[in-house]
C-alpha cells in the first residue's frame, strides 16, 4: 500500500507550481498599480477640506475593511456583469483575471489610502510652514520636504499591505483563476485527491518564502530611505 | 437576461445569512479565548528570550504571517484527519474521523493563526511599557505575577486594544473561509440558498451586509471599551 504522506511529492510539485507564480504576480502587480492610484485619490479626499469627500472616503475604507475578500471577490464576479447588463454591456465572458484585479484594486486602495493618510499625518505641519517660509513653493515643499519623510513612514505599512494583498490573492482560485493555488488544486484533482497535504505544504513554502523576501526587501529599503531621519532609535 | 434584483429572495436570504452569525461568533470567541492567553505567554517568551520557545514562536509567527489563511486551512483540514486516524487506529478507538464536526477544525485553524497575530500584538504592546515600571513594582514588594497583573498588563492593554480589535475583525472576516471545511457559517448558508435559483448577486449582497453590520458592531464595542480603559488609566495615573 502507498504511503499516506510522501515528502517527495513536495519537491516534485514545486517545479510545476512555480511557473504559475507569474499569474499570481501579474494579478497582484496590476492591483498594486491601480490600487495605489485609487488609494492616493482617497487619501487626498481624506486630507482635503471638503467634508463630503472626507466622509465618502472614510465610509469607503470602513466598508472595505469590514468585508472579507472572498465576499468582495464574488460580489464583483457576479455583481459587475449583472450591473453591466443594465447598461446593455455583456461582460459575462470576461477573463476571470479582470474580476480578480478589480476586487483587489478596490481592497488595496482602502489599505493604501490609510497608509498614505497616516504617513502624511505623521509629518508635523511646521515642516511645511518652515519650508514655505524659506521660499519654497508649496509644490517644492511637498516634493523635497514632506514626501521624503512621509515615504519612510509609509514604507513598512506599504510592505505589510503588499504581503496582505498577495495572501488575499490566493483566494482568486475560487472564481476559477489558474494561479499558483488554482494549479495546486488541479494537480490534486488529477491525483484523485491523494497527497493533497504535500501539495498544500509546497504552496505554503512558496508563499512563506515570498513573504520573507518582501519583508527583507522593505527592511533594506527603509534603511536606505531613512538615512536623513533624525529621531530616537526605537529598534 | 437582465431582470434586476430579486427582492423577496434578497430579504429572505438576509435572514438565512443572519442565522449563520452564531456559528461565526462561536468560532471567533473560542479562537480568541484560546489565542489570548497563549499569545500572551508566547509573547513573554519572546520578551524574556526564553531559549527554545523564543525561536519556536519566531518561526511560528513568521509562518502564519507568511502564508495565506486558506492554505493553513487546507493543511489542517488535510493533515489532522490523517494524524487522528493513525492515532485512533493505534488505540482502537472506534470513531470515524470523517464524521467529526468541521467546527473542531475551524477552532484549530483559527486559534492557530490568531495566536500568532496576538503574539506580535502583545510583544509590541509589552515593549511600550517602561522597564522601570516593572522594577519599581518589584521594589515595593510586589511579586512578579502581581507586578504583571496590576502594573504592566493594564498599561500594555491600552496600547494593545486597537490591534486586538483589528485582529478580531480580521478573524471574523477569515471565518468566511470556513466554507472550505464546510462550516455552516454566514457565507456557506447564503451560498447554499443561492444555489437553488442562481441568485448569487443577491446572496452576496446579503453576506456583504451581514459582515459589515457584524464588524461595525465589533469595532464599536472595542471603541467603547477602549474609552473606558483610557479613563481608568487617566484616573489611576
Amino acid at each position: 500500500m502507498e504511503k499516506y504522506f510522501d515528502v517527495s511529492y513536495i519537491w516534485s510539485s514545486l517545479p510545476i507550481l512555480l511557473p504559475f507564480l507569474k499569474v499570481t504576480f501579474m494579478v497582484a502587480g496590476l492591483s498594486i498599480i491601480f490600487g495605489t492610484f485609487l488609494g492616493l485619490i482617497l487619501a487626498v479626499m481624506k486630507l482635503g477640506k471638503n467634508k463630503i469627500a472626507q466622509k465618502t472616503a472614510h465610509f469607503y475604507t470602513t466598508i472595505l475593511r469590514c468585508t472579507p475578500s472572498i465576499v468582495l471577490l464574488f460580489l464583483v464576479y457576479y455583481g459587475v456583469p449583472a450591473l453591466a447588463d443594465n447598461f446593455g454591456l455583456y461582460l459575462h465572458d470576461l477573463n476571470t483575471a479582470v474580476f480578480v484585479v478589480i476586487t483587489f484594486t478596490l481592497q488595496f486602495a482602502a489599505i493604501m489610502s490609510e497608509v498614505i493618510r497616516s504617513a502624511f499625518d505623521s509629518i508635523e505641519k511646521g515642516q511645511f510652514e518652515a519650508a514655505v517660509s524659506v521660499g519654497l513653493s508649496p509644490f517644492q515643499a511637498y516634493r523635497r520636504i514632506i514626501f521624503p519623510q512621509a515615504l519612510v513612514v509609509a514604507l513598512p505599512n506599504f510592505g505589510n499591505g503588499l504581503i496582505a494583498l498577495l495572501q488575499e490573492g490566493s483566494l482568486a482560485y475560487t472564481i476559477g483563476l489558474i494561479d499558483i493555488v488554482g494549479k495546486a488544486n488541479l494537480i490534486i484533482a488529477a491525483n484523485y485527491n491523494t497527497h493533497a497535504l504535500e501539495i498544500f505544504i509546497a504552496l505554503a513554502i512558496v508563499y512563506w518564502v515570498i513573504s520573507i523576501l518582501i519583508e527583507k526587501f522593505f527592511g533594506k529599503l527603509e534603511k536606505v530611505f531613512s538615512k536623513g531621519k533624525q529621531t530616537i532609535n526605537t529598534n | 437576461m437582465s431582470e434586476g434584483l430579486n427582492y423577496t429572495f434578497l430579504i429572505d436570504t438576509f435572514f438565512i445569512a443572519l442565522s449563520g452569525v452564531p456559528i461565526t461568533l462561536l468560532v471567533t470567541i473560542v479562537a480568541l479565548l484560546i489565542a489570548l492567553p497563549l499569545g500572551f505567554l508566547l509573547a513573554l517568551t519572546r520578551i524574556n528570550q526564553v531559549p527554545v520557545l523564543n525561536w519556536f514562536s519566531r518561526i511560528y509567527v513568521s509562518f502564519v504571517r507568511g502564508t495565506p489563511i486558506i492554505i493553513q486551512i487546507f493543511i489542517v483540514y488535510a493533515s489532522v484527519p490523517l494524524i487522528l486516524s493513525l492515532f485512533f487506529e493505534k488505540y482502537n478507538i472506534n470513531i470515524n474521523v470523517y464524521n467529526i464536526n468541521p467546527i473542531w477544525y475551524a477552532f484549530i485553524v483559527f486559534s492557530f493563526s490568531t495566536t500568532a497575530i496576538l503574539i506580535e500584538v502583545f510583544r509590541s504592546a509589552l515593549s511600550t511599557v517602561n522597564k522601570g515600571q516593572l522594577e519599581a513594582a518589584q521594589s515595593v514588594g510586589l511579586s512578579n505575577f502581581q507586578a504583571y497583573r496590576r502594573i504592566v498588563i493594564p498599561q500594555a492593554l491600552v496600547v494593545a486594544l486597537p490591534n486586538i480589535c483589528t485582529a478580531t475583525v480580521n478573524l471574523i472576516k477569515a471565518t468566511s473561509l470556513g466554507y472550505a471545511m464546510s462550516l455552516q457559517e454566514i457565507t456557506l448558508k447564503a451560498k447554499v440558498a443561492a444555489n437553488v435559483g442562481y441568485n448569487y448577486v443577491e446572496a452576496y449582497i446579503d453576506i456583504f451586509l451581514v459582515y459589515i453590520i457584524l464588524c461595525s458592531l465589533v469595532e464599536y464595542g472595542f471603541k467603547i471599551y477602549e474609552k473606558r480603559l483610557r479613563r481608568y488609566k487617566y484616573v489611576s495615573a
